[in-house]
C-alpha cells in the first residue's frame, strides 16, 4: 500500500484510527446542527425582534434544502462502488451511475451555496439593508457554507473509515 | 466496573440534581419556560447512538453497511448536543429570554448531558468480543 502513494508525506498514523473516524462523524453532525440553527435563528429574529420591513420567508430556506439534499446524496454514495471500474467483477456500469448521482450531490450543494449568495444579493445586499437586518442574509450564506463544510468532513470521515477496514482486511 | 461504586452514584446524582436546578431557575427567575426544551434535548441526544448500535452488526468489515448505520447514530448525536447549546443562544439572541437565563440554561444543559455520558461510561457492562 505505500508503494501506491501519490504524494511525499504520508497520512499520520493517529489519523487512520478508528478514533479520529468517530470524531470526524460527531463534528459533522455537530456542523450541520450549527448551520440549521443559524438559519434558524435568523427566522426567529424576524419574527421576534426585527425592527425592519425585511422578513425571512420560504424563499430564505429553499438555499438550506438544496444543500441539505446535496449532503444527504452525496453521503448516500457507496465510496467503494466509485472505483469500481478497475475491478472485473463489478462491471462498468455500477462505477457510472455512482459518478452520476454524486454529481447530481455535488451540484446541489454547490447550487445551495449559489443560491445564498443570490438571496443574500438580491434580497439585502442590493436595496441596501441595514446591518441589523442585514444579518439576516450573511447567516444565510453562513449556514450553507456550514453545510458545505459538515458535507466534507463526513466524507473524509468515511474514506478514513474505508482505510481502516482495508488495513484490517489485509 | 466494580471501582464505580456508591460514592459515583451520589456524585452523578448530585451533579443532576445542580444541573436541573440552574436549567429550571432560569426559566422561572425569569417566568419564560423555553429553555426547558435544553433537558428535553440532552435526555434524546445519546438515544440514536443507542437505538443504531443495536441495529448494526459491528463485526461486518467487508460491507460497510452497518457501520453506515452507526455513523448515522452519531451524526444524529451530535446534531442534538449541538441542539442543546444552540436553542439557548436563538432564544436570547431573539430577545425571548434574557441573557443570564442563557448561560444559565447552557451550564445546566452540560452538566446534565454530562452526567449521562459519565453515567453510561461508569456502568457500561463490559463488551469483549
Amino acid at each position: 500500500m505505500s508503494e501506491e502513494r501519490l504524494f511525499k508525506f504520508s497520512r499520520p498514523a493517529w489519523l487512520n484510527s478508528i478514533w479520529a473516524r468517530n470524531a470526524g462523524v460527531y463534528a459533522a453532525g455537530g456542523l450541520f446542527s450549527l448551520a440549521f440553527y443559524v438559519l434558524l435563528d435568523s427566522a426567529v429574529w424576524s419574527k421576534q425582534a426585527n425592527p425592519s420591513d425585511v422578513h425571512i420567508t420560504f424563499v430564505d430556506w429553499l438555499p438550506f434544502i438544496f444543500s441539505s439534499l446535496g449532503m444527504l446524496i452525496i453521503n448516500s454514495v457507496e465510496k467503494a462502488r466509485l472505483s469500481a471500474d478497475s475491478f472485473s467483477y463489478s462491471g462498468s456500469g455500477v462505477a457510472w451511475k455512482a459518478r452520476v448521482v454524486l454529481f447530481l450531490g455535488f451540484a446541489a450543494l454547490a447550487g445551495g451555496m449559489a443560491g445564498g449568495v443570490t438571496v443574500f444579493v438580491l434580497r439585502f445586499a442590493v436595496p441596501g439593508v441595514d446591518f441589523p437586518a442585514m444579518t439576516m442574509g450573511v447567516e444565510n450564506i453562513v449556514a450553507n457554507a456550514l453545510v458545505g463544510l459538515s458535507t466534507v468532513i463526513l466524507w473524509v470521515s468515511q474514506n478514513i473509515e474505508d482505510e481502516y477496514a482495508y488495513n484490517l482486511a489485509l | 466496573m466494580p471501582a464505580a461504586g456508591l460514592k459515583t452514584i451520589i456524585a452523578l446524582s448530585f451533579v443532576l440534581a445542580v444541573g436541573f436546578l440552574l436549567v429550571i431557575l432560569s426559566c422561572a427567575l425569569w417566568k419564560a419556560y423555553y429553555p426547558l426544551l435544553v433537558v428535553a434535548t440532552y435526555v434524546l441526544a445519546p438515544v440514536p447512538n443507542w437505538i443504531c448500535s443495536h441495529c448494526a452488526n459491528p463485526d461486518d468489515f467487508v460491507e460497510s453497511s452497518g457501520a453506515a448505520v452507526l455513523d448515522l447514530g452519531r451524526f444524529c448525536t451530535g446534531f442534538l448536543v449541538v441542539m442543546g447549546l444552540a436553542l439557548p443562544v436563538i432564544l436570547a439572541h431573539s430577545g425571548i429570554i434574557q441573557v443570564p437565563a442563557m448561560i444559565m440554561s447552557v451550564i445546566g444543559g452540560l452538566l446534565i448531558y454530562g452526567t449521562i455520558i459519565s453515567f453510561a461510561m461508569f456502568f457500561q457492562e463490559e463488551q469483549e468480543f
